[in-house]
């Protein structure tokens, strides 16, 4: 953008004539493609409102004395199109997300999950946080589900969550007569007294 | 109090030992300074020797109770084959009085969990008269069952249970 960093270098005098409309436009990158907020379940951005947002910034672009000083660079100018105009939905809050993140990474996630579920399914009882022993029954529920179902496909697939496939084998050997009535809810989850160490809220979670 | 029955239910003690019971007299069961309550941690190395149970009542009346001490989940939570296994019996204690007071059956074992965290449940039964040699007990301590025992000696509903957390301590002590 060869035009766009030439622009700023030159005197501070009225901005309304350096910045003139086709320069800009021609200047700055295709808008609302390439830039990806993180939103799901939104509907694409309508591109309608990008024309009417390049004019209300031109309009504004005396009042602002920093453009008119000349040093405002055209990255940040850039950004704030971007920001604003991308048309995404973009939240501040969290309304309705329902993953439990667990302060980890997605990788690191999913390796506690599947250490939880395992050590779960070998002593049946684990102490840990409230948060991690809410976050883990649907996934011992998914197991324990795989288990009554009972074919190959579905031992391989337990196989592939599950550390130690000797806890694999068990499971799926007595699963058909501890949970063959019950549906659903093989798990229950008992609070009990924080950690000492950082007062962490503490729960049993155990196979029923 | 109808609370305390909940958290038995929760815990899954009624259901897996006991049955549905409206608590009717109260216990208090401490390890060294540490009062037990339901589902608290104990320590298998603070629970070796007895706890001091005392029955709150009047000294006076005439009752007598009988304490079971069992663990369901033997020899693990996973899977309890051996449940229950027998952890101590008390019979004959007066009202108002602790254990000490009453004759002791089976000789007291403490918890020692070899894996998973096992549920220690002390269950107090009111009896209806002394029980004179009436009472009979299998020697092995697994395979217990706390319902047949009170069908067999007419022992009824329990009136008062509580139950507590243990597991195997590391031989590298956490801080």
């Amino acid at each position: 953008m060869p035009m766009a960093m030439a622009m700023p270098v030159t005197t501070d005098c009225g901005s309304g004539s350096r910045w003139s409309m086709v320069s800009l436009k021609s200047a700055l990158p295709p808008l609302a493609s390439s830039i990806k907020l993180p939103c799901r379940r939104r509907t694409p951005p309508p591109r309608t409102r990008s024309p009417q947002l390049v004019r209300s910034f031109s309009a504004l672009s005396p009042v602002n004395p920093l453009h008119s000083l000349g040093f405002s660079d055209m990255s940040s100018f850039g950004q704030n199109f971007t920001i604003i105009d991308n048309g995404c939905r973009f939240f501040a809050m969290r309304h309705g997300r329902r993953v439990p993140k667990l302060n980890r990474p997605p990788d690191q996630r999913r390796a506690l999950l599947r250490g939880l579920t395992t050590q779960l399914l070998k002593h049946g009882r684990i102490k840990t946080t409230r948060a991690r022993a809410s976050a883990v029954r649907k996934y011992v529920d998914k197991m324990i589900t795989l288990a009554k179902d009972g074919s190959l496909h579905k031992r391989r697939q337990a196989l592939g969550f599950i550390y130690e496939k000797q806890i694999v084998h068990a499971l799926f050997a007595e699963v058909p007569d501890r949970y063959g009535k019950r549906n659903g809810g093989y798990t229950r989850i008992i609070r009990t007294l924080p950690r000492r160490g950082d007062n962490a809220p503490m729960a049993y979670i155990e196979l029923v | 109090m109808p609370r305390s029955v909940e958290t038995l239910v929760v815990g899954g003690v009624i259901g897996d030992v006991l049955d549905m019971f409206t608590p009717a007299s109260e216990f208090t069961v401490q390890y060294g300074g540490k009062q037990v309550t339901n589902g608290c941690d104990i320590k298998p190395s603070a629970a070796a020797d007895k706890p001091h149970v005392k029955i709150l009542g009047h000294p006076l009346s005439s009752n007598l109770y009988t304490l079971v001490m069992v663990d369901p989940d033997a020899p693990s939570p996973s899977e309890p084959r051996l449940r229950e296994w027998l952890h101590w019996i008390v019979v004959d204690i007066p009202e108002g009085h602790d254990a000490t007071k009453g004759r002791e059956l089976v000789a007291y074992m403490g918890p020692q969990p070899p894996t998973g965290i096992h549920r220690y449940i002390l269950a107090l039964f009111k009896q209806e008269g002394a029980m004179e040699g009436r009472v009979q007990v299998a020697d092995v301590r697994a395979n217990f069952s706390t319902r047949r025992f009170a069908a067999q000696n007419r022992l009824g509903l329990p009136v008062a249970a509580v139950y507590f957390n243990s597991q195997k301590e590391s031989a590298v002590r956490k801080r």
